[in-house]
Order: structure tokens, then sequence, then C-alpha cells
């Protein structure tokens, strides 16, 4: 598998089929005696900005504890909740689970909900 | 029977929303300083639009991805960063414009200067973004632009020299105003093949769940829908043309390009332009802030649907109210709209490499399309009118600010 | 290194934007003097409503105010500067009273303005072509 072809930037969704971002980074382990593997793929953070420039992964982080769902890591989703890798990858895991989509969750409950006719992010 | 009315709908939209702030600016500028000698730049950008709706179409009715989904897949974030940027800067500034032209459309029905119509037209756009469907804008607004079948009516009604204006459509060197000539050119370009008509077409094929069953429909809908759009454009064009130069008007205001089918329309030709232009830049209004969400949503993974309740896409939602509320702002402080159409007309021709060249690939990437990749035609005509455009960008832009 | 370059760019740029050439603005106020005529005899014929023709009016009346005022400052080459002005004063006036006619809804009053402007357009075509064939 072409890592930066097949998996890197693809889009995730969960088991449920519902989007929960894009693979932004991965880690590596890298052993003394054994072959790199894939330990994690990282979602959001700083992740995507670290891959445009230090100082731009920098800003992020603190525009990041100064609003919104306050958090400063990255999702770390182990490799071996990827279930398939084709168009997208899909991961068996639930989205809201993971904290992928706490930007998501933060923006509807606090900015769009407030708004008339925004709805509510829980209704079915 | 269902394709065949789906067929009819897609060609309805794709003329109802094909003018907008930038075509009719530029056609009417055209026709009144040239006459019938930039019907070419029309037909050059027109041609290159079809291809480039097909591909649109083509590209997600296949791989089930949008465009914006494709370039983030195969180039990576970084590259992705940038054009977002360059886009957004662009349509940003195409959708100040729209919104100018509604609020001059009010302006010149009303008395009441444009400016003081920036926040209710802002949120007149908003709030058909927040409520409706993509149903609703794609079609409705849509066919209430079917009004600017109006200028075609009037083109015909001057009696054109057909003869001349058939000569038009081969270019010519300009005599003198070289400069000017060139940047209008430019602007028809810019205006003819704007980008976001294909992040819009795209995402409303992903949309309307296309697949490759439709990939005849989706040539029909290019081929005639975007015909006919530009056949409009040139209605603008010659009826300018006839309207304004024999009076030597050079048109530089909306107030100006509002008496364009006075003579051919004397009831009701001053109202059909003001209704043609709201409809049309409200469409492309709408269309415009679509654009530049889905490019932010599509890029970054989240969920987006104009068929979803808001706060079922919240960031989606967040992106476009933002951007509809920025755009009031440039309205509020009093921009020469007509100034800024052009402007930014021409500067979507300079950045259309940015936009296409990735589409390009992406259009001939067999993971993506299979046997439906580009043949050999559709990559010529595109590569060759971006080429065109891109350097008669650079030649015309500085020479036209230059010149003042 | 920066500052000196972005000096640089600044005053070509100030220096590269000049104010249109004499020739440009003859033609730009004879549109104007098209535009506020075409506007008159649209609404003569009741095709544009009063608010919308009046303000055009107005707007060409300014515009050739300002045109007027660029001529006088950097007049063309070879001109008679005093029929040149004379020219654009008697058009400016013209279209302020048709402006102010539309307010009065004094339409008889308004078509006779608008019969002498068509006079003016030509009188100051003929004028501005031979200034123009003189640069």
């Amino acid at each position: 598998m072409d890592l930066v072809r097949d998996v890197l930037d693809k889009k995730l969704i969960d088991r449920e089929n519902c989007p929960m971002g894009r693979v932004d980074g991965l880690v590596m382990h890298v052993g003394e005696r054994s072959q790199p593997t894939i330990t994690h793929i990282e979602i959001g953070g700083t992740t995507p900005w670290m891959r445009l420039h230090p100082a731009i992964a920098r800003l992020a982080a603190r525009l990041a504890r100064m609003w919104g769902p306050k958090r400063g890591e990255p999702v770390k989703i182990p490799w071996s909740r990827v279930m398939t890798v084709g168009k997208d990858i899909k991961l068996d895991v639930r989205a809201k689970d993971t904290g992928a989509l706490d930007w998501e969750i933060w923006i509807a409950r606090h900015i769009i909900e407030r708004i008339p006719g925004g709805g509510h992010e829980e209704e079915e | 029977m269902k394709k065949v009315m789906e067929i009819t709908l897609g060609i309805v939209t794709a003329v109802g929303g094909f003018l907008e702030m930038g075509s009719v600016a530029t056609a009417a500028q055209a026709g009144a300083a040239f006459g019938y000698d930039l019907l070419w730049a029309i037909l050059l950008g027109t041609l290159c639009l079809i291809f480039l709706v097909e591909m649109s179409g083509r590209f997600s009715a296949v791989s089930k991805h949008t465009i914006v989904d494709g370039m983030r897949e195969r180039f990576g974030f970084p590259f992705f960063a940038i054009v977002l940027i360059g886009i957004t800067v662009v349509l940003f500034i195409v959708l100040v414009a729209e919104l100018a032209g509604i609020g001059l459309s009010v302006q010149i029905l009303t008395g009441i200067g444009f400016p003081w119509w920036a926040i209710p037209v802002s949120l007149a756009v908003w709030f058909l973004m927040w409520k409706g469907t993509f149903s609703l804008i794609e079609n409705g607004v849509s066919v209430l632009g079917l009004v600017t079948i109006c200028f075609i009516v009037a083109a015909v009604k001057l009696h054109p020299d057909w003869g001349s204006a058939a000569h038009g459509l081969l270019p010519t060197f300009p005599g003198d105003q070289k400069a000017k000539y060139g940047f209008i050119a430019v602007s028809i370009l810019g205006a003819s093949v704007s980008p976001h008509l294909m992040y819009f077409y795209c995402s409303g094929a992903i949309e309307d769940k296309w697949d490759e069953s439709y990939i005849p429909i989706n040539r029909v809908i290019a081929g005639l829908g975007m015909t006919f759009g530009g056949v409009l454009s040139m209605g603008v064009l010659i009826a300018a043309a006839l309207a304004f130069r024999p009076n030597g008007i050079d048109v530089q205001t909306f107030e100006q390009t509002a008496l364009l089918m006075t003579t051919a329309l004397p009831k009701w030709g001053f109202f059909l332009f003001a209704a043609s232009m709201l409809f049309a830049c409200l469409g492309a209004a709408l269309e415009t802030s679509l654009a530049i969400a889905y490019f932010f949503a599509q890029g970054f993974g989240w969920n987006w649907s104009e068929n979803l309740a808001p706060s079922k896409n919240a960031r989606f939602a967040f992106t476009y109210t933002v951007i509809i509320l920025l755009a009031a702002v440039p309205l509020l402080l009093g921009i020469d709209p007509f100034q800024v159409t052009m402007m930014s007309m021409a500067l979507t021709s300079a950045t259309l490499p940015l936009a296409i060249v990735p589409f390009l690939f992406l259009m001939n990437d067999p993971i993506y399309l299979g046997k439906y990749r580009n043949g050999w035609l559709s990559n010529s005509v595109v590569a060759i009118v971006i080429l065109i455009s891109f350097v008669l960008a650079v030649i015309s832009i500085p020479l036209e600010i230059i010149g003042g | 290194m920066r500052a000196k370059l972005l000096l640089l760019v600044s005053v070509t740029f100030a220096t590269a934007c000049k104010p249109p050439a004499p020739a440009e603005q003859l033609d730009s106020a004879l549109s104007w003097i098209g535009t506020a005529e075409m506007a008159g005899a649209a609404w003569v014929r009741h095709t544009t409503p009063d608010t919308y023709t009046r303000q055009t009016l107005e707007l060409s009346h300014e515009t050739l105010a300002q045109i007027s005022n660029d001529l006088l400052k950097s007049p063309p080459t070879n001109a008679d500067t005093a029929a040149l002005n004379s020219v654009l004063t008697r058009s400016r006036g013209r279209i302020a009273r048709m402006a102010a006619l539309i307010a009065a809804k004094n339409a008889p009053d308004f078509a006779r303005e608008l019969d002498s402007l068509r006079v003016d357009h030509k009188i100051a075509k003929q004028s501005f072509n031979s200034i123009e064939s003189k640069q």
C-alpha cells in the first residue's frame, strides 16, 4: 500500500457511514529491529498545519486554546480500527466517541443552534 | 421520461443561471466600446465552459467524489491550502460584485442608494441558504433567471446586421485602445469561465446522486445549457452595440447599463433589465457562496449538504454565514461596484490555471475515472483557452491599471 | 533591502497610474452627455421612472463637472479652451435643469430642453473631434 497515495488526505467514515474528517497525518513506530509500521491515524489538531509551516501550526494551536472545544491534541485512531481502504477509509469506530467531531458539535451548539432555524444537532 | 425531465430542468438551470453581474457588465462594456468585435471572446469562453462543466459532471458521476475531494487526495494538504486561499479570495470578490448587482437592481427601482441595501441583500441571500434546499436554489432561482431571455429579444428587435455580428465571432486585432480591448477580452473570458460553476455543478451532481448512467444527460445539459447561456451573453453585447455605440456612450456604470433595452422594448425594457439583474445576481450570489463553503467543507472533510438542516453540517453552515456577512462590508463602504466587477472578472482569468490545471490532472487519472478519462479534445480545448486567458491577463491587467 | 524594494515599487506605481489623457476625457464627456440624452429620451417615452432618470441626470452632471475641472487643469494642446469650457458648461447647465424639471414633473419644458441638449451634443462632438485631430 502506498501510504501517501492511498491513505493520506483520504476521507474517513465511521461504521455508521458518518463522515469524520480526513487523514491529516500518520503516526509510525520505528522499532530497533522491526520494519516501520503505522500505529495511528491522526485527525485535526495542529497536524495538517504542521504540513504547511510550524509557525502556522503554532498560530492554530494558540487560536484553539482561546476558542472552540479546547481540544489541543489531534484525534488518534489506532490503525487496527481501519476496516477498508478504498476511495474512502472506513473505520470501526463511532465518530462521536472519537472526538473527531468535537469542533462540529461545538459550532453546532454554540453558534448554529442559537440562530433561528438552525435546528438541533441531536435531532434525527 | 424522468431523464427527459432531468435534461430539461438541467438546461433551464444552466440558462437561467448563466448571466450574472460579470457577464452582463463585460458584454455591455464590450458592445458599447467595440461593437461586435469582441463576440469571439464570449464564443471562446463559452466553448471552454461547456467542456469544463461536462468534465465536472462526469468526474462526480463516475468517481462519486467532488473536484475538491480529488484535489486534496491527489495533491495533498499543502497544495490544497494554496489553491483554497487563491480561489477563496477571487470568489469572495466575485460574491461582493454579485451582491452589489442585487443592491443596484433594487437601487434603480427604488432610488435608494445600494449601500443601504448591503445588509438586507446579504441577509436575504443568507436566509435562502439557511432555510433552502439544493433544489430550491438550483432550480427555483434559475427558473426566475429565465427572464434574462429578454436580452436576446431586445437584441433581435434592434435589427442587427447579422453579417457584421458573425464577423465578430472571429478574433480581430484592435485598431486603437489596445489595452482596453485586451482588458475587456480578459474580463469576458473570466466572466464566462467561472470556476465557481465547476465546484457548484460537481457538488450538485453528488447532491443529486448521479452515477455513470447520467453521463449522456450531463453532456446534453453542459452542451445545450451553456450554449444557450453563451447566446444570452452575446445578446447583451449586440444590444449594447446597437443601443449605446451610436450615442457615443462608453458604459462605465450600472446606471448607464440600465438603459440597455429602453429603445428596443419601450414599455418594459427598464423593468425587465432590473428584474433580470436581480434574479441573475441572486442566483450567482447563492452559487458563489456555496462554492466557497463547498471548497472548505470538502477539502477539510466536514459534513456538507444544502439538503441538511444547518446544525447537521455546522461548520459548512458557519462558513457560508461568515462569508456572506463579510461580503456585505465592502458594499457598506460604498465601493465602485462596476470597477470591482470588471477587476474580479480579470482576476478570475488570471487565476484560472490555479483552478483548472489540477482539475485537468484529475480528469486524466484512471483511479478516479477509469475508462471515462478525458480524451485529447477535452484536454486540448481547456488547456488552450486557459493559456490564452492567462497570457492575456498577465499582459492586460497591468496595462489597464497603468492606463488609469 | 526590502524597504528599498518597497519604495521602488510604490514610486513606480505612483508615477505609472497617471490620470486619463485629455482626448480620453473628451470622449468621456461626450459619453455622459449621450447618457443624459438617452435617459431623457427614455423618460419622455415613459420608459424609465422619475427617480432613476433624475439620479442618472444628476450623475451625468457631477461626472461632467469632474471632467471639466480636470480639463481646466490640463487642457488639450492647441485647443480653444474658452470654447471648450463654454460647450461643457452649457451642457452641464442644461442637464441640471432637466433633472429639476423631472422633480417638478414638467414634461413639456423637459422635452424642449432635451431637444436643445441634442443640439449641444452635436456641437460638442464637432468641437471635440476638431480638438482631437489637432492633438
